[in-house]
């Protein structure tokens, strides 16, 4: 994917309110903004398009020449990062260890094997197991701010980078209107109500063709985050390959929910949530419960 | 026991860590909160209603549940089921006799009887209506609204059948509303037994010669409205709505006593029917009615009053005036108390008339059905809503109403002077709603 040029966001009335809608991070973005003037709702996309793009070339592995450029094509010399990006590596590392190995930031190279898109293109066991010795958070050398990854290993943000965007986004707004919402791809975040107390409504899409709205939810204040994608998959001998793969061993989770959504006080956490609860596959609703958090699973 | 240890190890509680090392990612000092919650994915409404008349007249038992949706973002789908069982007597629109009355059912294969001095009830009065409507509603680019809907409604003798549809538009900073509506209905009436040929005689038993087959009209609905806002706590409405209705317009079921016009007394009917003479009415097949309201809404203090004010008119010459007001007494967030008043006059129908004279010549339309007389009515209600925590709400409701009218001029001749030709009516009206909760 080239990167494109950020074009200038578009916006538009809607209701009492405005709606800021650009691309970034290969999704459709929108911004929405409460009871305020032009002048004011202006602002609050251009700062949010703005940090959404910044974010996007910073950590995006598709662009040359930024930090994961950098790690990416280090060939095992030790890179010295930035203090943002050192966060988000101390982040990733706790991540790690919290979920028992199955969050990792390196396992973006299994994507060689594994391409769903539809088909029945099930990778060979030989593909994916030649792929593991590449494959591993603990085979990395990290102490801030300098990082080593042997050679040949990746490093991919994309599992943290839209929800750091959008919460990185919401405290950069804050301090313009609080009567906004952002949504960067699905995953999204409100400061505040609408106007008064007036929630957000947000819709679900179904897991089903087409996507009608499946449920209904008032946001007032905080952030819901979605994983899983029902249109990421692979379906040979009668077995569905859900996009969610175990690094440990290469291979698929299990008997994932199609879709998780979260809700949580940052979008960053939310988004989390459902990757790991996704990890847990079959136990994915039991983990969520453990974590006594809202969240919305279909199968 | 490995395998055991390691689910648990993968279930444990990591929200705590994962919330601290969230805030040192995004260098805040506390974690924020969050306030979601999941609407049901249908709102729905649900009530009961009785309404009962005195006197062992018109009982209505009615369930109602109303479901609304929204499909896409602000399109909504919106269904609704009404099931009446209706049960009772029904006045006829004959006038009582110091003689024992016969009347054959609408049927023709019954008969019943009515006592002296007795207003003359058809009993046989038994029905179960079902109604389902369906409607879409859409914005219009930004500040319109659409909706287009269907109806169909089903009972033993009537099918009708209506599309209609609405559109508002909001100006003015959405302080004024202004919107259009256009309903089309189709009726079809099957009266039991077959319709009544117009100022035909009540037959005997059996006697079939005098009955039609089934009968339909077409009804047009227009309106235009405007809704103003005036300040933060008033807001009024005006609407004015031109309805058009063509063919069947008759009751099937009324009648008209034909009397002596010297002594009040009922004349004799065809020969060998056993019957009194009672023709089947006969209305006009076209009806225009206009009609204006104006409805204020205020709020007072956090309390609501709602005074609204209705002037019909036709071209049958009845004209009408309604006067409602409502106030509504919050105590708290969660609980109301609501008394109702509405006072009710119309004025007759020129072709109204009592009783119908032996040896005159008839007139092009007439009718003694009440409902076309001249009458007033008064209802005083109370209502009690309250808010569940869990978000539902109920409400219950009791009405009195009560009405009066009078008989044509000219009509209490002789015995007729005596009776009473517009009897009283009063009903209690019973209703039970709950709506189900958000969360």
């Amino acid at each position: 994917m080239a990167p494109q040029p950020a074009a200038r966001p578009l916006l538009s009335r809607r209701g009492s309110g405005w709606l800021g809608v650009f691309q970034a991070m290969a999704s459709p973005c929108e911004v929405h903004v409460g009871d305020a003037d032009l002048a004011t709702a202006e602002r609050v996309v251009a700062i949010a398009a703005a940090e959404a793009h910044r974010i996007e070339a910073k950590f995006s592995r598709y662009r040359r020449g930024n930090i994961v450029d950098e790690i990416n094509t280090a060939e095992g010399r030790p890179v010295v990062v930035d203090d943002e990006t050192a966060r988000l590596l101390d982040y990733a590392a706790r991540l790690h260890e919290l979920s028992d190995g199955k969050f990792d930031v390196t396992s973006g190279v299994l994507r060689r094997a594994w391409r769903f898109d539809g088909s029945d293109r099930v990778p060979t066991e030989e593909a994916v197991a030649a792929l593991l010795p590449i494959v591993g958070w603990d085979k990395v050398r990290w102490s801030a701010p300098e990082l080593t990854l042997p050679p040949g290993m990746e490093v991919d943000l994309g599992g943290i980078g839209k929800e750091y965007a959008v919460d990185s986004a919401a405290g950069l707004v804050r301090p313009v209107s609080a009567r906004c919402l952002l949504n960067f791809g699905g995953d999204l975040l409100a400061l505040g109500p609408q106007y008064g107390g007036a929630p957000w409504r947000v819709g679900i899409e179904s897991v089903a063709e087409g996507g009608a709205v499946a449920r209904h939810i008032d946001l007032t204040v905080g952030a819901l985050a979605t994983s899983g994608d029902s249109r990421r998959f692979l379906f040979k001998d009668g077995k569905r390959y859900g996009h969610v793969l175990d690094p440990r061993t290469g291979w698929p989770v299990v008997e994932a929910p199609r879709s998780v959504t979260v809700a949580a006080a940052t979008c960053t956490e939310a988004g989390m949530l459902a990757t790991l609860a996704l990890l847990q596959g079959g136990a994915a609703e039991a983990f969520l419960e453990a974590q006594s958090v809202q969240f919305w699973a279909l199968r | 026991m490995q395998l055991k240890n390691r689910r648990n190890a993968a279930l444990r509680e990591i929200g705590t860590p994962l919330a601290a090392a969230t805030c040192a990612l995004l260098g805040q000092s506390a974690p924020g909160v969050v306030q979601a919650q999941e609407l049901m994915p249908w709102d729905i409404d649900t009530s009961m209603l009785i309404y009962s008349e005195s006197d062992g007249r018109v009982q209505d038992l009615s369930l109602n549940l109303w479901g609304r949706k929204e499909l896409r973002e602000d399109k909504f789908l919106g269904l609704t089921l009404a099931i009446d069982s209706l049960t009772g007597a029904s006045p006829s629109g004959a006038m009582p006799a110091n003689v024992v009355q016969t009347f054959t059912s609408p049927s023709g294969n019954s008969q019943y009887t009515v006592a002296p001095g007795e207003q003359a009830l058809d009993t046989s009065f038994l029905d179960t209506r079902t109604a389902l409507s369906a409607s879409w509603e859409m914005p219009v680019a930004r500040l319109g609204l659409l909706s287009v809907g269907a109806n169909l409604s089903d009972e033993f003798d009537y099918t009708s059948t209506g599309v209609n549809a609405r559109y508002a538009r909001d100006f003015n900073n959405r302080n004024t509303t202004l919107s259009f509506g256009l309903a089309l209905a189709n009726d079809t009436v099957s009266p039991v037994g077959g319709s009544p040929i117009p100022f035909s005689p009540m037959l005997g038993l059996g006697d079939l010669r005098n009955k039609d087959g089934d009968q339909s009209k077409d009804v047009t609905d227009f309106l235009i409205g405007v809704s103003q806002v005036l300040n933060r706590h008033t807001i009024i409405q005006i609407n004015y709505s031109l309805s058009q209705a063509d063919g069947y317009l008759t009751d099937p079921y009324k009648l008209l006593s034909v009397v002596d016009p010297v002594t009040g007394n009922p004349v004799g009917g065809p020969p060998g029917s056993g019957r009194f003479g009672y023709l089947f009415e006969s209305r006009p097949d076209t009806r225009d009615k206009q009609s204006v309201y104006a409805l204020l809404k205020r709020n007072v203090g956090g309390d609501v009053l709602e005074v609204s004010y209705r002037y019909m008119t036709d071209d049958w010459d009845i004209d009408s005036h309604t006067i409602e007001a409502r106030y509504r007494f919050n105590f708290g967030a969660s609980r109301y108390l609501q008394p109702h008043v509405r006072f009710y006059q119309q004025s007759a129908a020129n072709f109204y008339t009592t009783v119908l004279f032996a040896g005159a010549a008839l007139p092009a339309y007439a009718t003694a059905d009440h409902r076309l007389g001249e009458f007033d009515g008064l209802t005083l209600g109370l209502k009690y809503g309250q808010e569940t925590s869990r978000g539902s709400e109920w409400s219950a409701r009791i009405e009195y109403y009560t009405q009066s009218g009078n008989a044509s001029p000219g009509a209490a001749v002789g015995a007729l002077a005596n009776l009473d030709l517009y009897p009283d009516l009063n009903a209690l009206i019973a209703q039970f709603s709950y709506k189900f909760g958000k969360r």
